[in-house]
């Protein structure tokens, strides 16, 4: 394989360093918004591309690879900086490559820097943290360390942006030098082991254009790497068989070899020690970590982060639905009445709406985490919480998802994707919706009357006490259901803490925007596309039906007002409830009711289970529209008509508390959600994983409801 | 003696690891024979703990804070 032509149209720079470097600050003051986030193919790795404007009109593209460090991966995403770099002509094979290492830390960062070197890629060796050095006191000679490192180096600070101007003419050079420099090196940083020359030997002739460390990582990689063909690897086990060619004791062997080669190198480019800050950071955690208080803080500002997703957004989704509401009326009193309209009004609209009403909790949630991650506190969640989380299969940071969860699943779905372990975090994605969500409340507010009584136990009602009871249950199957995958589900990624505790900073405020504005931007152009067309398939289902139903039904309802003298909003009531039952949406009702008979459900708790699935809080509109009180859809209302509903056959109560408990499982465990399945979708990029996750919410719910109706009727 | 037995508070060097797999990565994050470690304390529900290897601050599950050998 030959590496591609090098000048390409736009350069290609990888931004590459260890997690903690700081590297995403530096993209973001390098990109601003010019950035895009997208995917590498075939996993579900964030790939960050953005436009960099370098001196004298050049236009690169600037890649930033996962944080990694070395070429010894042990997460999906350290794979990829491994599979981008390994193979010349991978389309992510950079022209140049800027290398981030924090300065304070700067012989702890050299690995993966000098394994760099090896590739034969022109790098530049930007030290981060020049503010904190600055601060600190700690000084290197940059020519010195740059000359005997074999790299132009210099000191940048991503928080203030300092020295970035001249990284970009560092840039310009190197980038001229590219295709003197293209040629690959054959020599490495480190004296090879002899297995390792050996094995460099035999297959080179096979693979033209990769320098010897290359080939040695293609040996390490062999099993994982997926774009060799059968010959290379054939070429390369036969290999590695003939030169007893060692995996893990030579990853030890080139390891020691690099730090004993690079690490007297920056002791002697050290003019000046620092005086550490990091008593600062280690004063904290002994708080902040501590046995007793550590959890005690974290549960407290996740009681904050709860309060602000309830509160703070409830303002602006009130906003948001009141803006498309007025939108909506403006439109059906200025259009023609036509189904065109309606299609417009009930279903564009209402679908948008219904996308937009998210963005208040998605912002507000990822503001607060990325402020915590930005600090360093989430580090020091994802230790705390280790231990207990992994006994489910789950991830010490998954607990900030499952308690997110408690307000919107959407928001701490999308959450989840700073777990670096895959299994962990799919894992975590699919049991988070278990957790009651603030759209149950509504529904469980309605049916709760129906099955407990409003006497009080001491203090305490009972119907709160079932309220809460129902908040456990979800809380008790998504933890039941974690460690039902965890025994399921296969991975050959082992799992590791090992976690660098990173120093305590004041936040980069830019960072936390941006996360906030990439958010944003993802959900509503990519599960929001999802969502606006099922809503569109929900609203065509309740307004058509077969031919010439809808007609008959609203001329049977008028006749019936007639006759009964009901006044204008009563008859519309009337007409609304008659052509939900006569529309499709009120045909599958009617069609599912013997498969949910069983749980004591009938045909319009069968609608509404269908229509929940724009929103759960549906349900109630839903049954105000049923029972043909639309007008007055407010929760009490429903309730004293709901109280009243008796079967036109038996004569007995509907909401018995017999069917009204069992709906309430229904609710607590199906998967009832529209938006949490397309967010799914988007962040397991398949759509495999929810409908399993649907198949076995909704499997659960049906089961517990049954059990629940059969035991008490 | 295991990192994992060292008293809260008390440092130790690093001798050598018991397990390639995992001494890979501590390596590569410059947890190396002869860095100087602290165990800074133990994680809150028990299981991991806290150190400080030279100037980092790690966070290690028991079973890998086991496969580090300090004298």
């Amino acid at each position: 394989m030959k590496p591609a032509p090098s000048p390409a149209p736009e350069p290609k720079i990888a931004l590459i360093g260890n997690p903690n470097s700081g590297k995403t600050s530096i993209f973001n003051q390098l990109t601003g918004l010019q950035q895009k986030v997208g995917n590498f193919p075939g996993v579900t790795v964030d790939k960050k591309t953005g436009t960099l404007d370098l001196p004298g009109g050049t236009r690169a593209k600037l890649i930033d690879l996962p944080g990694a460090y070395s070429f010894y991966p042990t997460s999906k995403d350290e794979k990829l900086v491994v599979q981008s770099l390994v193979q010349p002509g991978n389309e992510n094979y950079p022209d140049a490559i800027v290398y981030i290492a924090d300065v304070t830390k700067l012989e702890k960062h050299l690995l993966l820097f000098s394994q760099l070197k090896d590739l034969g890629i022109p790098v530049l060796l930007a030290l981060n943290m020049a503010d904190v050095a600055e601060q600190e006191g700690l000084q290197y000679d940059l020519e010195k360390l740059g000359r005997k490192l074999g790299a132009p180096t210099l000191l940048v600070s991503g928080r203030t942006g300092e020295g970035l101007e001249q990284l970009k003419q560092l840039l310009v050079d190197l980038l001229a030098q590219v295709p003197a420099m293209s040629v690959p090196i054959d020599s490495t940083q480190y004296r090879l082991a002899p297995e390792e020359a050996k094995l460099i030997t035999q297959v080179q002739g096979d693979f033209p254009g990769y320098t010897p460390y290359q080939l040695v990582l293609l040996a390490h990689h062999i099993k994982w790497l997926p774009f060799l063909t059968p010959t290379q690897k054939q070429v390369i086990e036969q290999a590695i068989e003939n030169t007893g060619f060692q995996d893990l004791q030579l990853q030890v062997y080139e390891t020691m070899q690099r730090y004993d080669q690079f690490t007297p190198i920056v002791q002697q480019a050290r003019d000046k020690d620092g005086q550490g800050s990091a008593s600062f950071t280690e004063r904290l955690d002994d708080l902040l970590t501590n046995r007793f208080f550590g959890p005690v803080v974290f549960f407290g500002l996740m009681l904050m982060i709860f309060h602000a997703l309830f509160t703070w957004a409830e303002l602006p989704m009130n906003f948001i639905e009141g803006i498309f509401g007025g939108l909506n009326t403006f439109l059906q009193n200025n259009l023609p009445e036509h189904w065109l309209t309606d299609l417009l009004t009930e279903g564009i609209v209402t679908g948008l709406s219904g996308v937009v009403v998210f963005v208040p909790q998605i912002a507000i949630l990822f503001f607060l985490i990325s402020l915590l991650e930005e600090v360093g506190y989430m580090a020091r969640a994802a230790f705390m919480f280790d231990r207990i989380m992994q006994f489910f299969g789950l991830n010490g940071r998954s607990v900030v998802a499952l308690i997110s969860g408690g307000a919107c699943a959407i928001p701490a779905i999308m959450s989840t994707r700073t777990i670096s372990n895959w299994k962990e975090r799919l894992i975590t994605i699919l049991v988070t919706p278990f957790i009651s969500c603030s759209a149950r409340i509504p529904v469980y507010t309605v049916l709760i009357g129906f099955v407990v009584p409003p006497t009080k136990v001491g203090f305490v009602s009972l119907q709160a006490l079932a309220f809460m009871g129902l908040y456990l249950l979800g809380i008790a199957a998504a933890l039941l259901a974690a460690l039902v995958f965890k025994l399921i589900l296969r991975t050959n990624e082992t799992s590791y803490l090992m976690l660098e505790l990173p120093a305590y900073r004041l936040p980069v405020m830019r960072n936390v925007w941006l996360t906030v504005w990439e958010k944003v931007k993802t959900f509503t152009f990519e599960a929001g596309r999802i969502i606006l067309i099922i809503s569109m398939v929900l609203w065509l289902m309740s307004s058509f039906g077969p031919p010439g139903a809808i007609k008959r039904a609203e001329e049977v309802a008028r006749r019936s007002a007639q006759l009964k003298n009901l006044d204008e909003t009563a008859t519309q009531d009337l007409i609304d409830a008659q052509v939900m039952e006569a529309s499709f949406a009120g045909q599958l009702g009617k069609f599912i009711e013997p498969a949910i008979r069983p749980l004591g459900f009938d045909w319009k708790i069968g609608i509404a289970l269908i229509t929940s699935f724009a929103a759960r809080e549906v349900f109630v509109a839903t049954m105000a529209t049923i029972y043909s009180i639309g007008h007055q859809d407010d929760e009490y209302s429903i309730r004293e008509k709901m109280a009243k509903q008796r079967d036109p056959i038996t004569k007995e109560l509907i909401y018995s508390p017999a069917t009204s408990l069992s709906l309430l499982l229904f609710y607590v465990f199906a998967m009832q959600c529209m938006s949490t399945i397309a967010v799914v979708k988007r962040e397991t990029k398949s759509w495999k994983w929810p409908l399993i996750q649907f198949a076995f919410m909704t499997g659960l719910a049906y089961l517990s409801s049954w059990l629940a109706y059969m035991w008490l009727s | 003696m295991q990192l994992a037995k060292l008293k809260v508070g008390s440092k130790g060097h690093v001798s050598h690891f018991t397990d390639n797999c995992m001494a890979c990565k501590l390596l590569s994050m410059g947890i190396l024979p002869g860095t100087q470690i602290e165990m800074v304390r133990s994680a809150p529900f028990g299981g991991g703990c806290y150190i400080k290897a030279d100037n980092l601050l790690i966070a290690l599950r028991k079973s890998e804070a086991c496969i580090i050998m300090v004298r």
